[in-house]
């Protein structure tokens, strides 16, 4: 109780002196100064109660890959959400510990401080809300946030973390889904060739990258649009239909029959290395992919209308195709994926 | 025990006698504790037979039809009671730690007998006429906190029990496994919230019963008892017939999950009954 209100107090005084550097200066814990990329869309709200400072997104990280997140401490957020695929894994469903296979497919982590809704059905709006899910869920950590707390508090190196992040050593659920939410704020990817040539930073698209530009304009960009190439809607594609009984797509969330295997609209930035694709990774190439949507999808009532109104299918010749998808490759940022061109 | 128990019912006789003698010997009437506990008990039944649970060939499990003529029974049976109140003749509500899971809610369990009765204690002596109760968690207390609330948070856990639904980081409300048809198909209705305050639905029920007699709490420690008719599941304010394209088997959906929710829980404005009612107040 005495803790409580010292904390109350502490935040308190925070917002009290939101004007006035000193106090934070004296945590040793400035904000941290984050590049938003021109043209992104707004930061989610949460992003302004939970600011990344030096010590948080630290901590974080760290929390990040902990392997201790996980019942048997086999694995961490990173196990699955692997830097070099965009935090995206290459299986077409999450693995977790002992083997056992989750419901849907790793999701990227890349520009989530401006993404309204996260997970495939958008069920979380504050990513401040997700960390817990993987840590309780059966077939990925199958840990508790108790479990977790008791392990971390044994170690000295935490006890200063949570200390240097938050003001005294106590490690709390809350810290740390503040903490992860504030690494994965800092994981911004603006510097793919496509950034490059948007920019005029000397780079130019080749003949076909520049055709399929075009055909992307011209038969994606509804959906696919803003510079997070997502227009952040939920939409029913016609994609093979995961034959999990849990699935339902968006209507899992809201109870609409109408929303019935609609998912997020996905970015395609990094889309080059986040293969295999779709909610239950459905297709192992963006080719496949391509052709799917070009020979016909799943008929369904709440079929989106763009599909709907043109014989359930998105035409496209062989050319397209191929210059659609060296397009798509411009979008990988190598570095951010810290690998090489 | 019958022997003991026989004793102990004619002292009560002869205290009540005593109490009923004593209008005018104020000092012989003995002291009313200022609270005392009041036991709830579930009784979860088809109609009027009591269930019994049972695999998808069991004998002994307890078959429901519903209006639509599908015969059902169920293998696992489970819901979350919290938020309980009771209303007194002077329309004073007791609060029972209703923004306490650990000690003002729990997980009634048709397999576990000791579970089928919720003892709330300390109730202030007084007269009740009513009582109030959630079936499932409110959203502001669906948020699958161990910290704040560490006994209900592993009571429901348990793997026997698997009330955390761990996508939408909240408490299952209902439970129901079981089986439909000439076949025995698997039916699997699962309830609880997706509500962020922005998205999403709330499954959680307000319950609100008239008691058919008044609760005394006082010199007894008096008993509710609680019917909980689960043929409204499939015959209640929502015909419903089962089947492969609508709620069943699925745990994670909450596509059509809300006419189950209304159907056990009512639908919190002309309907604040649902499944239940008290069959007797035992004072």
């Amino acid at each position: 109780m005495l803790k409580t209100i010292r904390n109350i107090s502490i935040i308190l005084l925070l917002v009290s002196c939101n004007h006035d550097d000193s106090e934070i200066i004296s945590y040793n814990n400035p904000e941290l100064e984050l590049h938003l990329p021109e043209g992104f869309p707004e930061l989610n709200n949460s992003f302004f109660d939970n600011k990344p400072t030096k010590y948080g997104v630290e901590l974080g990280e760290k929390l990040f890959f902990e392997k201790k997140l996980s019942a048997d401490n086999s694995i961490s957020c990173a196990s699955c959400h692997i830097k070099a695929h965009a935090f995206a894994d290459t299986h077409a469903q999450a693995i977790g510990i002992k083997g056992r296979i989750g419901f849907r497919n790793t999701p990227p982590i890349q520009n989530l401080a401006f993404v309204k809704f996260y997970n495939w059905d958008g069920n979380k709006r504050r990513l401040e809300e997700q960390p817990l899910v993987p840590i309780i869920t059966h077939e990925e950590m199958d840990s508790s946030i108790l479990e977790v707390i008791g392990k971390l508090k044994t170690e000295k190196e935490y006890l200063d973390l949570f200390h240097q992040a938050f003001g005294d050593e106590e490690i709390t659920g809350n810290r740390i889904y503040n903490s992860i939410a504030q690494y994965e704020y800092t994981l911004i990817s603006s510097n793919s060739k496509y950034d490059q040539v948007k920019r005029n930073e000397g780079t130019s698209f080749t003949e076909s990258e520049t055709e399929g530009y075009q055909v992307f304009q011209e038969k994606c960009i509804t959906c696919h649009s803003t510079e997070l190439f997502t227009d952040q809607s939920f939409r029913n594609i016609g994609f093979p239909v995961n034959p999990n009984t849990d699935e339902a797509g968006r209507a899992r969330v809201t109870g609409n029959l109408e929303d019935v295997m609609k998912f997020r609209v996905p970015t395609l930035r990094n889309i080059e290395v986040t293969a295999p694709y779709g909610s239950f990774g459905q297709f192992v190439t963006l080719k496949e992919l391509l052709d799917y949507l070009d020979n016909g999808v799943v008929v369904a009532d709440n079929l989106d209308p763009i599909l709907k109104n043109n014989e359930n299918k998105i035409p496209l010749s062989e050319d397209e195709k191929l210059n659609l998808i060296s397009f798509l490759k411009t979008l990988t940022d190598a570095k951010f994926l810290e690998i090489s061109n | 025990m019958k022997n003991f128990n026989k004793g102990l019912a004619i002292i009560f006789a002869a205290v009540l006698t005593l109490t009923s003698c004593t209008e005018d010997e104020a000092e012989a009437i003995p002291t009313v504790p200022t609270t005392n506990n009041v036991t709830l008990e579930f009784n979860n039944t088809f109609g009027e037979d009591a269930i019994v649970l049972g695999d998808a060939t069991s004998a002994e499990a307890t078959v429901n039809t519903s209006t639509e003529g599908q015969i059902h029974h169920f293998s696992e049976l489970k819901y979350v009671i919290s938020n309980i109140r009771l209303i007194n003749e002077e329309d004073i509500e007791i609060h029972y730690n209703i923004n306490d899971l650990d000690n003002g809610a729990t997980v009634v369990n048709q397999a576990k007998e000791e579970t089928l009765q919720y003892v709330l204690n300390n109730i202030p002596s007084a007269t009740y006429t009513k009582i109030q109760f959630g079936l499932g968690v409110k959203s502001n207390l669906n948020t699958l906190d161990q910290e704040a609330f560490p006994i209900f948070y592993a009571a429901a856990g348990k793997n026997d029990t698997e009330m955390h639904w761990e996508w939408g980081t909240g408490y299952r409300f209902t439970k129901i496994e079981g089986f439909y048809g000439e076949d025995n198909t698997e039916l699997s209705i699962h309830t609880g919230s997706t509500d962020d305050g922005g998205q999403g639905v709330d499954a959680y029920r307000d319950i609100t019963l008239e008691l058919p007699t008044n609760l005394v709490v006082g010199i007894n420690a008096p008993k509710i008892v609680i019917k909980a008719d689960f043929n409204t599941l499939l015959s209640g304010a929502t015909t419903i017939t089962l089947g492969e394209d609508n709620a069943t088997p699925s745990i994670h959906t909450s596509v059509n999950m809300m006419q189950f929710v209304d159907n056990l829980g009512g639908n919190g404005d002309d309907n604040i009954t649902g499944m239940f009612s008290v069959t007797s107040v035992e004072n």
